[in-house]
């Protein structure tokens, strides 16, 4: 059996303290295999996004600890964390979160740039990037000039340009058209079986779920249930 | 980096306030800067513009235009002080000008003898400038309006005695209201009509190899009734007394903070709000890993590059205005090191002013980005 390429154990995250605590999640533990696309899914306010942050680095855990490819997260600083998101997940959010002021070939080359790559190497990488979501023609348009659709492309495309070993999306679709929908999530599915990545998407999406090879079901914050589907 | 400057391109208007408001402050600090350095230069000027390696002035003296006579015999006392090569005799007083309409005007006037100095004002006679033109008065271009010549040689009066003006001059324009107008020692005696004797200031050049302060020790033993200074100790001194006793300084220096202040104000406004309103885009530079330094190097980059352009419109706006600012302000004065440390104090402003924006960008949580 394959390492994880991240996995969750005995995650606990509690909002807020005393009377008014609630909890957002509670014993969570999960391992998710690289070249698996995984949907998270349960209704609104089960913790999904919660553990989308946990999981990506950006929140830490009250209790328990996340391993990413095998490195526990809790004992990082906040620099370790920062230098993990850069190095290993690539990130999709449902607002898309575009630079307003940069073309979509500009908004590539922003992740390459934090990541130290510039120059007509990074030009050429962001170029291959865009023309990999089918969006060569339009690399010099600004998010305010693309489609929802495209937008969300140049936002996987971005989130694939340093070649992370997971991505975590969160409601790719939901700002979609329903064609755009299904092309994300055949496209993110691509990326975990052809790429060989871990993604893992929080979706309230019915299209979404075809498309997912493993669906965990998340409720008041507890996994209810963690089904595979091929 | 690039972020930084696309970021300014995408609002542009925003980024034209921002320029505008270091424009205008770093125009109103070399502006200011350029009126405290001309008063300073002008307020010790005559005293800068002669050849005396050591001053002798009256007991508590400030300045050389507010002073009054000692005795004669101190030239003798000065002149025999080993060291010494040679003693100049000056006079200072105000007096009344009679305008060609006959309109009476207040004047300072300033009498000395040749030896001074070669670039001090005196009408001399001849060319090698060691022979006084009897009754003759000198008169900077800026007071030339004032006392009515239209022309020179033009025939006036001074302290009710015949006198006449034979030359306009350049660079010793008054720095408080009253005209300076200069003439020789002797005429300048008669014209300030100081009961009794009337040197005011005895200007005292060293021979070669000689130190100064250890001639001045000397001629001050020699002279207790009198102060000795150096001439830069007593440029200092006068430049001070204008700077502290008058409150010229103050008022000039606090509208040069004033135009800091304002200019710190609108590029902090400005800055700030671009930073709120790309707050998102900073929390997803954070999340898909962007360090601290990254972002602190994109809010710094906008503030500077606001810096640098507004700093050099303000520079560039002042440039033409110089010229006819100096017709009213003869005496203002900006040096080439004026602008560049007023450009570095504008783009300490901005860098200044990023600190509040650079603090919210980095407190920004990445998981904000999550939310829809």
């Amino acid at each position: 059996m394959p390492e994880a390429a991240l996995a969750a154990d005995q995650v606990n995250i509690t909002y807020g303290a005393g009377p008014a605590a609630v909890p957002a999640l509670r014993n969570v533990s999960l391992s998710f295999a690289p070249g698996r696309l995984v949907l998270v899914m349960g209704p609104s306010g089960s913790g999904k996004t919660t553990l989308l942050s946990v999981l990506g680095c950006m929140l830490l855990p009250d209790q328990g600890d996340v391993l990413v490819r095998g490195q526990s997260v809790r004992g990082l600083s906040e620099t370790g964390r920062v230098d993990l998101r850069r190095t290993s997940i690539g990130y999709v959010f449902q607002a898309f979160r575009l630079f307003r002021s940069l073309s979509a070939l500009d908004n590539l080359l922003v992740s390459l740039d934090v990541s130290g790559q510039r120059g007509p190497e990074a030009r050429a990488r962001a170029e291959q990037g865009l023309a990999a979501v089918g969006l060569s023609d339009k690399w010099r348009l600004k998010p305010g000039e693309l489609s929802g659709g495209e937008k969300q492309r140049v936002a996987i495309a971005r989130a694939l340009i340093n070649d992370p070993p997971i991505v975590l999306a969160d409601e790719p679709t939901a700002s979609l058209d329903w064609r755009s929908g299904e092309g994300i999530a055949a496209m993110l599915l691509k990326i975990a079986q052809e790429d060989g990545k871990l993604v893992v998407v929080v979706t309230h999406d019915p299209r979404m779920t075809p498309f997912g090879q493993r669906i965990v079901t998340m409720q008041d914050g507890r996994v209810v249930e963690d089904a595979e589907r091929n | 980096m690039w972020l930084a400057w696309r970021n300014l391109n995408h609002d542009r208007f925003r980024f034209l306030v921002t320029i505008v408001g270091i424009a205008f402050a770093v125009f109103l600090m070399i502006f200011q800067g350029s009126l405290l350095v001309g008063f300073l230069r002008a307020s010790s000027k005559t005293i800068d513009m002669t050849e005396s390696d050591l001053w002798i002035a009256g007991r508590g003296v400030e300045s050389c235009e507010f002073a009054g006579p000692m005795p004669e015999r101190f030239y003798d006392i000065a002149a025999g002080v080993k060291g010494v090569a040679g003693v100049y005799r000056m006079t200072v007083g105000f007096t009344f000008f009679q305008k060609p309409s006959g309109m009476q005007q207040s004047v300072l006037l300033i009498g000395a003898e040749p030896g001074i100095g070669r670039e001090f004002p005196i009408p001399y006679a001849d060319a090698e400038r060691t022979t006084v033109a009897p009754e003759a008065i000198l008169v900077d271009r800026s007071n030339a309006k004032a006392l009515e010549l239209d022309r020179v040689p033009l025939g006036i009066e001074v302290g009710l005695k015949r006198a006449q003006v034979v030359e306009i001059i350049d660079g010793f324009g008054s720095f408080f209201g009253t005209p300076i107008v200069f003439g020789g020692y002797t005429d300048s005696l008669r014209y300030l009509r100081w009961p009794g004797e009337g040197v005011v200031f005895l200007g005292v050049r060293l021979q070669p190899g000689h130190d100064p302060q250890e001639v001045k020790a000397a001629m001050q033993a020699r002279l207790p009734e009198v102060d000795v200074w150096t001439r830069d100790e007593f440029s200092l001194r006068s430049r001070i007394f204008w700077i502290r006793k008058t409150g010229a300084g103050a008022a000039i220096f606090m509208v040069a903070v004033l135009g800091f202040l304002v200019g710190l104000v609108i590029v902090s406004q400005n800055i700030y709000a671009t930073t709120m309103e790309n707050l998102e885009e900073f929390a997803t530079l954070k999340a898909i890993g962007a360090r601290k330094w990254y972002i602190q190097k994109v809010v710094l980059t906008q503030a500077l590059a606001c810096g640098i352009v507004g700093s050099l419109l303000g520079f560039l706006a002042l440039l033409p205005l110089m010229d006819p600012v100096k017709e009213t302000i003869s005496w203002i004065y900006m040096p080439w090191w004026l602008p560049m440390g007023m450009i570095g104090v504008g783009l300490f402003m901005c860098v200044l002013a990023s600190v509040a924006s650079i603090k919210k960008a980095l407190a920004v949580e990445p998981a904000r980005v999550f939310r829809a």
